[in-house]
């Protein structure tokens, strides 16, 4: 007998097995059973979202960043340029087409220019073919502006059109340059590596590097700046990082589109990181909204999992099946992302070409993987810790509703999903230091808004009781809510946050941009003018122009000494080859600090050094001002003494003050201000700037011929370029504002579908005992306009919070409180999200109570 | 007396001291013998084509203010459909319903809603408290939402009557079953309705706690004369209504035995006392 109960009847019956294909056939059959589910369309809008922002932004970032590089390169004249005083020998030359850089020569050099019986001092550029490497020339040759890459002919010249002025030429005339005589075919407006600074303040003439050379201009004992423009792809430039090191040594200077891009540097990396922060925003957006939607998949989906336990499903099968349809929805929402972002960008880019005269590089792969990669993140990081529950099902379940697992906690919800965005900062930005402290300050920062909004509900539920009847109710179920509530007042917090960053930044950059270079930024400077002109010059200059600068005498002096010690031996070793100590620098006086400066440390010069002795002699070193950049790479500070060398004789200074100095300001900036008087004896002439608009600007020609040996420095072409740029830049990063607010909106009526069925339980009971359309109406408001209001205020305070960190650390802007903040948010909150709450709740209003929930036992 | 008519504006314009409802209450006797509740041929059909399924067919009925009538039939014959349908939750198919003799299908969601308000009370199987609220705001619910006055202490009175006054600040998950069922008979007879619909009201719990809650139930529906239409499968339960109408395949039957008693041959009903869990 009990070797009958044996199984004598043949082996045990094996546990069916599941295999992949067969969980991959069952995952993929509930998927699309749940396409019906609106919480499955929230999880997989949030993905197509979330990879779309990031595909796009990271399309655009790859694509733009590197055009805009280029522009940046084009103000340069190349990506890398090395100048030196004599020829490049031709291993120079080698290096950088072995590493796959174009190259292009180019000399420059002074000299006068003779017409008839006049002279003008001019600067030439003799060209070679294959410049320009990047952008192009804006040259009138008599019949209209003509833009043009190729070079002027042989024989002939292109100049600029105030050496016409000067010398009264016309077009076809003959100027003298050296030994020949060269043909004037074309007025050059623009020309694309304008920006060499302040040393141009000769009108310019282009000429044909074998025609200089030909002219005999190229001679022993002239001044020559041989310069070598490259242009090429990040790589190679990356790849030539030790040979530039080793040209620097030998005395070439090399300016580095990376590190050094003219005036415009700063707005330019600001606005790369202004989109990168967009992405990140548009990332941790859609991270929100996966977490919202996924609590409502999991309950949703309790049921069949505890069924599906009841009939015999393993713990790691049930998982299997989950994640399989999960992955399956995150492959299909970033496959779609990924064609949207691309689209998108395409999109953004087409409306852009217009205002875009950048030649695009294509589209590479990268952001297309990354974000792939971000979706599959996002689902682990921030819905990760709520599918566990599925898995915790027990069979049990079926029975008795309440034994189902508990939800997850928030704060493992939080933490799981601030792990996954700290390690999607630590891809994005290569910053490991950088992300960890982001996502500390990060989580104690939703710690300390947890605790606001707790205390935001408190005063809500007890101060309900003070609102009009109608309106209290929707008050009170958001104040019950506690918990579902908080969670949403923090999601859409951080939602708000992110959109109003967004919008802030923006416009506080534009803002920032557009002071520097307000209309009236001067676009004229006027140098060399001697003391005995100083007055006449001036009185002349303002019956033309109400709008000049003050007018700031230079000396040109040498840093010999400081504290007493060779200036090269007093240094920091890497700051020996330092402009500042090899050339003459200028130095000026001034009784009040300019509008541009800030005074960061010290106080201002005393005016009464003579009274005090202080004569700037060694023992009695007249009080100064530096700007803190120069006192930051000399290692300088305050009480440290200055011995400048001025035309053989010394002046001793001793640092009284340091002053943040704005040098994108265009206006004249010294490192060195002295005090009136002790500089007064010294041989020095005057610098103003002033604006003159385009169409005034032949008022010029009598001034010019009155005052022969002031020059006049014409930057507006220089100004134009970096406002277009900028215009550019501002309008690249209006787009992706745009999109961050699109994404906010798309992820604010996802959460709010994935929580709709809570509320609808509520608003049908509400129906059944009798209210009408307007009491649901301002119920339904009520509670979406306070949940609208609370995450508004939340929000402002979070944006307002790190917008001052973010300014202050990371974009060199200006802190600022921003009232229209703390206005407009709580109240565009309320009006956002009621009116999204209204939208939602619409279809159940002209519904049945009967299809809006089973409220009966059986039908 | 006030006819349909006068009924339908006092819903629309409520009397500023609330007597207006006190009057539907009052009007609702049983020497009135217009119907409260009035169906002609009503059908419901769930699907379309050829998947459209029948739950009830060509139905006739009249419920007369101040009685109480049980609707009984097996699992899926129709039950709740109908009580549904009476009460204005869902919309019917074909035929006519009337509920204070206002067309039901003159009326959209919103004037369905209003006619209800204040003037009709319902317990569910599944108590349907609303979990924001608290024992006796959702009592104060229907005065709210009716425009009545919304008298705090009228609602804690029906909170004591349901031997809750221990509870008054509770919300619905701090409360057993059957004291989530008394507060949903405190909020159903509150606003003094004239009709309240119960549908398996004990279906939830144990006997013990069951008896007294329908105890509860048919005392309050006595002393305050209102009509009473009961959804249940439990024959004793149906048994204390005056008349039962029995439902099969969504055909209704009347029984007659049942239709000779009347309102006042209830079988005795005790108080509730203490608290149950």
């Amino acid at each position: 007998m009990t070797a009958r109960l044996t199984p004598d009847a043949g082996p045990p019956r094996r546990r069916p097995s599941f295999g992949w294909g067969h969980t991959l056939r069952l995952g993929w059959a509930g998927l699309r059973r749940d396409l019906r589910a609106a919480d499955v369309r929230a999880l997989f809008l949030a993905l197509v979202l979330a990879v779309a922002a990031t595909t796009m932004i990271g399309f655009f970032l790859d694509r733009i960043g590197s055009a805009l590089e280029r522009q940046s390169g084009q103000l340069l004249g190349g990506d890398l340029v090395l100048v030196q005083g004599n020829p490049f020998d031709t291993q120079v030359l080698d290096a950088l087409e072995d590493a796959g850089m174009t190259t292009a020569r180019q000399v420059n050099t002074v000299s006068m220019a003779g017409f008839e019986d006049r002279f003008q001092l001019a600067s030439l550029k003799g060209v070679a073919p294959a410049y320009p490497l990047y952008g192009s020339f804006q040259v009138d040759f008599g019949d209209g502006v003509e833009t043009t890459t190729r070079l002027p002919d042989r024989h002939t010249v292109w100049v600029e059109p105030r050496l016409g002025t000067a010398l009264g030429l016309s077009l076809g005339d003959a100027i003298t340059l050296g030994d020949e005589q060269f043909r004037i075919s074309g007025w050059i407006l623009e020309e694309p590596d304008q920006d060499v600074g302040l040393a141009s303040f000769n009108p310019r003439i282009m000429i044909n590097l074998p025609d200089l050379e030909r002219s005999g201009l190229i001679a022993p004992g002239a001044r020559l700046t041989w310069r070598l423009l490259a242009a090429g792809p990040p790589e190679a430039v990356s790849s030539l990082d030790s040979q530039l090191e080793a040209w620097q040594d030998r005395g070439i200077r090399v300016i580095d589109v990376r590190k050094d891009s003219p005036r415009i540097g700063r707005a330019l990396e600001r606005s790369q990181q202004y989109l990168s922060l967009s992405g990140l925003a548009a990332v941790l957006l859609a991270g929100v909204a996966v977490a919202m939607a996924t609590r409502r998949y999991v309950e949703r989906h309790l049921d069949t999992a505890a069924l599906m336990r009841c009939f015999g499903a393993s713990q790691q099968q049930l998982s299997r099946i989950f994640a399989a349809q999960l992955a399956m929805l995150a492959l299909t929402a970033a496959a779609a992302g990924a064609v949207l972002g691309l689209v998108g960008q395409w999109a953004l880019l087409s409306l852009l070409v217009q205002f875009l005269p950048l030649e695009l590089p294509p589209p590479g792969p990268l952001p297309l993987l990354l974000g792939m990669l971000t979706a599959v993140a996002i689902l682990i990081g921030f819905a990760g810790p709520t599918l566990l529950r599925l898995k915790q099902v027990s069979a049990l379940n079926v029975l008795r509703r309440e034994l189902a697992p508990l939800p997850a906690a928030g704060w493992v919800i939080i933490l799981c999903a601030s792990l996954m965005f700290g390690a999607l900062l630590w891809l994005y930005s290569g910053d490991l230091v950088l992300s960890a402290g982001l996502l500390i300050g990060g989580l104690v920062t939703l710690v300390v808004l947890w605790g606001v909004a707790q205390v935001m509900l408190s005063l809500l539920l007890h101060g309900a009781t003070l609102l009009p009847r109608h309106w209290r109710m929707g008050s009170r179920q958001l104040a019950r809510r506690r918990q579902s509530s908080i969670s949403q007042i923090l999601a859409f917090a951080v939602t708000f946050a992110l959109m109003a960053l967004i919008a802030l930044v923006r416009t506080d950059l534009i803002d920032d941009w557009q002071s520097k270079l307000p209309v009236d930024a001067p676009n004229q400077f006027a140098i060399n003018i001697q003391p005995s002109q100083r007055d006449g010059f001036i009185s002349a200059l303002d019956t033309i122009t109400d709008s000049r600068s003050e007018v700031y005498p230079i000396v040109r002096g040498r840093l010999v000494e400081i504290n007493g010690v060779t200036a090269r031996d007093a240094v920091p070793e890497t700051a020996r080859n330092d402009g500042n100590l090899r050339r003459e620098i200028n130095l000026t006086w001034a009784a009040t600090i300019p509008d541009s400066n800030t005074l960061t440390q010290g106080a201002w010069l005393s005016n009464d050094n003579d009274q005090n002795g202080q004569t700037g002699t060694r023992d009695a070193p007249v009080g100064v001002s530096v700007a803190e950049s120069m006192a930051k790479e000399l290692s300088l500070g305050l009480g440290d003494r200055l011995t400048f060398d001025i035309g053989g004789r010394e002046i001793t200074a001793s640092i009284t003050s340091l002053r943040k100095v704005d040098w994108e300001s265009f206006q004249p900036n010294f490192f060195v201000i002295f005090p009136p008087g002790p500089l007064a004896r010294f041989s020095h002439s005057f610098i103003t700037a002033f604006h003159l608009p385009l169409n005034q600007q032949q008022a010029l020609g009598p001034l010019i011929q009155q005052y022969p040996s002031v020059s006049l420095l014409d930057i507006d072409a220089i100004l134009q370029q970096v406002r277009d740029l900028l215009r550019q830049v501002s309008r690249a990063v209006e787009l992706v504002l745009l999109f961050v607010l699109l994404a906010g909106i798309a992820v604010l009526y996802a959460a709010l579908t994935a929580s709709r069925p809570a509320r609808s339980h509520e608003w049908a009971l509400l129906r059944v005992f009798g209210a009408g359309d307007r009491r649901l109406v301002r119920t339904q408001l009520a509670e979406f306009g306070w949940l609208g209001f609370c995450s508004g205020l939340l929000g402002a305070m979070l944006a307002e919070g790190v917008s001052a960190m973010l300014y202050g650390v990371w974009l060199d802007l200006d802190v600022r409180v921003h009232l229209s903040v703390w206005l407009l948010m709580p109240l565009g909150g309320a009006i956002l999200i009621g009116g999204i709450g209204y939208l939602l709740s619409t279809p159940l209003r002209r519904q049945a109570p009967m299809e809006s929930l089973r409220l009966l036992g059986e039908g | 007396m006030s006819t349909p008519e006068t009924r339908k504006q006092d819903v629309e314009h409520p009397g500023q001291d609330g007597r207006l409802q006190g009057d539907h209450a009052r009007s609702a006797r049983p020497q009135d013998r217009t119907p409260i509740l009035m169906a002609r041929q009503l059908e419901k059909t769930v699907g379309s084509g050829s998947n459209a399924i029948t739950i009830l067919h060509a139905l006739d009925l009249e419920i007369h203010a101040g009685e109480s009538v049980a609707i009984v039939g097996s699992s899926g014959s129709g039950k709740s459909t109908l009580l549904a349908l009476l009460a204005g939750l869902d919309t019917l198919t074909r035929g006519e319903l009337a509920l204070f003799g206002e067309p039901l299908s003159s009326l959209d969601e919103d004037g369905r809603a209003r006619l209800r308000a204040g003037q009709v009370g319902f317990v569910f199987q599944n108590f349907q408290l609303l979990p924001t609220l608290t024992a006796l705001e959702n009592v104060l619910l229907p005065l709210e939402l009716s425009d009545h006055n919304v008298d705090t202490d009228q609602a804690r009175q029906w909170l004591v009557r349901v031997g809750l006054e221990a509870r008054v600040q509770h919300l619905p998950k701090q409360l057993s079953g059957g004291e989530q069922q008394r507060v949903a008979i405190a909020r159903a007879f509150v606003a003094r309705p004239a009709l309240v619909f119960a549908d398996e009201p004990t279906g939830n719990l144990d006997r013990a706690t069951g008896d007294r809650v329908a105890d509860l139930l048919f005392t309050l529906n006595r002393e305050s004369g209102t009509t009473l239409v009961l959804v249940t499968h439990d024959p004793r339960l149906a048994a204390r209504c005056d008349r039962t109408l029995t439902l099969d395949d969504g055909r209704l039957h009347a029984r007659a035995s049942d239709h000779a008693r009347g309102p006042d041959t209830a079988p005795p009903s005790h108080e509730p006392e203490g608290v149950d869990h």
